[in-house]
């Protein structure tokens, strides 16, 4: 495996990047990972977080960080300006040699600067899409025109699930053979079910149903406010664990309170990712009540750690896991009743076995498998001819009658200031990375350094 | 693509299903669950236009405002007969609502709430009187051309942003920012108007309509306009009609454009809209936020 080494490097380009948590951030360091364990060589590129998170980074298996000096506005977003990065993103291009720009979030204002950037160095581009968006108000209409324009020009894009793929394509306008659909992965070890049956006869006749989400309105928690009490009152036996913190936390807290239900709802606060499971296997049923999920993880991780899954039917869901590990519900209060009914009945019934759950899962989703198929889309991308200066900026121009002529000066500003840094640093002044972090490399190191000092102390 | 596919297997909308599908298949059913406007219910015109009524009814306070305000500028009218004009709009305003209060089956207001308004009039009436001398000279050094300007674009601002729903007392109801906002602009135009007349009574009698016209009257015309449709036709066509009757005196071209602003307001821009719906296009599919369905009474905050 390790005698097959592409020259490919790749670079990952989003704001959402370590030391912050989330579903994006852990998508691009498991893929980057995977990908170095293919042979490539991996760079990513996100803004800085001072004080400490400055500079360049490496994090475990050789993936080299550059941490960009912008500052953020909200929630790790940076201010979109289009032009000023493009000074950093040709030094590391140059020094790296990088030849595929990979680009998360679509609304990562690096992402977007990054695909626009690109084919002035001639490097390929291929873009990650982890959302859905609507259609309907002022917000999405923006961002959505946004989205177009950087994706004008790109060569790939990858979706997460079929409807993120639909999604995406309505939204960005583009032709649907260019979107790939390659799912989220998980690490199985890491959501392993309990191995223990519980022997005590109470314990065993407790069903308890874990929640783990944001407490916001998109989460759906309207729904679950409305639906625990009507459990709880249908099975006397029935238990919450619910993880997570948000602005709906206090309507979870004031149903609590009201239906005087404290010693059945547990309410666990905030939850560390690395707690997650340990949390999971409290339970037997895992319920998300979500409005709209793309891909949905955090289902996929409840039914690795052999959880049955109660869901609300929406956007990706369906897609991730076969019928018979889930039982879906309309959103709407009473089809969530009945979907938990059912839930519980073929839980009390031992229908459903966790360690076959787990293993299931296992065999659906990992990480390598992703890896792949990016590799994949990477070689077509790079079998592709680009599009030269002026189909840019013909394809930039049919964006609209308004978005045309503002992107296309962009384009035409952006190309400029390529030339003006040409001529300010000159290519010839830029140091080449010759050498890269190699894990064997240094294991080998280390153990030699080990074995010596342990001669050494012999000798002495 | 298609032929290259092979053809014993069928494609499924699964992501656990390993598919020997390359991973950008267009698949037939790609985008099939995409639907346009779904629940799209089209206006008709003449719901349209009884719809307007309200804005037409505000455009017509605030052009009824104006020639009050050009008329106590000029000396044409009497600020003593101004402030009586007031109270007794009050009055009938009030009792029109009390009349409303009793006629609906909710009859919350008792004898303290009224004692409470009679009060609370009292207050608005004398903080009025005494504020007036230093409203007078407020824009005393601003001259009167950025006046004009002012308070025009403050009653642009209060149109926009008002509150042209009906107001129905049984259900819960919570005063929107943006209303408040309008409200606001109406008085403080008022307010600025107001400090370029000659005396105190004009200014005081200025003012004091000013917060007939802007803070209490809005709130019986929406009370109306959730009544029958008859009456809102009639309120409308009673308060155009002294409009242009106040306008016409003070000048014949302003009447002329306050009666083409009702037409437009009225009959054509309902037209408009209802010629503009054959553009709309909503797209709905699978990935649009659900919306939840909830029963249980209290849970829905």
């Amino acid at each position: 495996m390790l005698e097959y080494r592409l020259t490919v490097k790749d670079r990952m380009v989003c704001d959402f990047f370590h030391p912050n948590a989330g579903g994006v951030e852990n998508h691009i360091y498991m893929l980057s990972a995977n990908l170095i364990r293919r042979g490539h060589k991996v760079i990513a590129i996100t803004h800085s977080h001072p004080p400490d998170r400055v500079g360049i980074r490496w994090l475990l298996p050789a993936l080299k960080v550059y941490y960009l000096p912008f500052p953020t506005i909200a929630s790790s977003a940076t201010l979109p300006n289009f032009l000023t990065f493009l000074p950093y993103l040709r030094t590391i291009v140059l020094r790296e040699g990088v030849e595929i720009i990979h680009a998360h979030a679509s609304l990562s204002s690096l992402a977007h600067e990054g695909l626009l950037h690109a084919h002035l160095m001639g490097v390929r581009t291929v873009f990650t899409d982890h959302s859905l968006f609507g259609f309907d108000d002022a917000a999405s209409i923006l961002t959505n025109k946004l989205l177009e324009a950087a994706l004008r020009n790109v060569d790939a894009v990858i979706c997460v699930s079929h409807t993120g793929r639909e999604n995406t394509v309505l939204r960005a306008r583009l032709l649907p053979q260019t979107v790939h659909v390659i799912p989220n992965a998980l690490v199985a070890d890491q959501f392993k079910p309990m191995p223990t049956i519980r022997s005590n006869d109470n314990e065993r006749n407790t069903v308890t149903i874990v929640v783990i989400s944001r407490l916001a309105h998109r989460k759906g928690i309207d729904l679950l406010v409305a639906t625990a009490p009507r459990i709880c009152a249908l099975f006397p036996n029935v238990k919450f664990v619910i993880g997570g913190d948000g602005p709906k936390l206090i309507d979870l807290l004031q149903m609590r309170e009201k239906y005087m239900l404290q010693d059945r709802i547990e309410m666990l606060g905030p939850v560390q990712h690395s707690d997650v499971r340990d949390v999971l296997v409290r339970g037997s049923i895992f319920i998300n009540t979500s409005l709209t999920e793309s891909f949905g993880i955090a289902i996929l991780e409840a039914a690795c750690a052999g959880l049955y899954v109660v869901a609300t039917r929406v956007g990706g869901v369906p897609e991730i896991l076969p019928e018979d590990m889930i039982s879906f519900a309309n959103p709407d209060e009473d089809d969530v009743v009945r979907a938990m009914s059912e839930a519980i009945d073929i839980v009390t019934a031992n229908k459903h076995d966790p360690i076959r759950a787990h293993e299931r899962v296992r065999s659906f989703y990992n990480w390598c498998d992703v890896a792949e198929r990016t590799e994949k889309v990477y070689d077509t991308v790079m079998q592709q001819e680009p599009y030269d200066f002026w189909t840019r900026l013909r394809r930039t121009l049919q964006l609209g009658q308004f978005a045309g002529p503002i992107f296309a000066i962009i384009l035409i500003v952006d190309c400029l200031f390529f030339v003006f840094l040409e001529w300010w640093i000159p290519r010839d002044d830029i140091d080449k990375v010759e050498m890269h972090w190699n894990q064997d490399d240094f294991v080998e190191v280390w153990m030699f350094i080990l074995i010596c000092s342990f001669r050494t102390d012999q000798c002495i | 693509m298609l032929e290259d596919s092979p053809q014993e297997e069928e494609w499924k909308r699964a992501l656990w299903k390993k598919s020997s599908f390359p991973d950008n298949f267009v698949p037939g059913s790609f985008l099939s669950s995409l639907s346009k406007n779904p629940n799209f219910t089209p206006y008709t015109y003449w719901g349209l236009v009884v719809s307007s009524c309200a804005v037409t009814q505000h455009i017509a306070t605030i052009f009824t405002f104006l020639t009050v305000f050009v008329r106590l500028n000029e000396g044409l009218l009497d600020p003593r007969l101004l402030v009586w004009i007031s109270v007794g709009g009050f009055l009938t305003g009030y009792a029109t609502w009390e009349l409303l209060e009793c006629s609906s089956n909710h009859n919350t207001a008792s004898m303290t709430n009224r004692a409470k308004t009679v009060k609370s009039s009292i207050l608005v009436f004398l903080a009025l009187m005494s504020l007036s001398p230093v409203l007078r000279t407020l824009t005393a050094a601003t001259s009167s051309d950025s006046i004009w300007a002012l308070s025009a674009s403050l009653f642009i601002l209060n149109a926009l942003l008002a509150d042209y729903t009906g107001f129905r007392p049984e259900a819960q109801h919570r005063e929107r920012l943006t209303s408040v906002l309008s409200m606001n602009a109406a008085i403080s135009s008022g307010v600025v108007l107001a400090s370029r007349l000659p005396s105190d009574v004009c200014v005081f009698a200025l003012t004091l309509f000013s917060v007939q016209t802007f803070a209490l009257f809005p709130l019986l015309r929406r009370r109306l306009q959730s009544g029958p449709t008859g009456v809102h036709i009639i309120v409308t066509i009673a308060l155009c009609g002294s409009c242009v009757s106040f306008t016409a005196p003070v000048s014949s071209l302003a009447a002329y454009l306050v009666c083409g602003n009702f037409v437009f307001v009225t009959f054509v821009a309902p037209g408009v809209l209802v010629w503009a719906q054959r553009y709309k296009n909503e797209i709905r599919g699978t990935w649009d936020p659900a919306v939840p369905k909830v029963y249980t009474a209290g849970s829905s905050l």
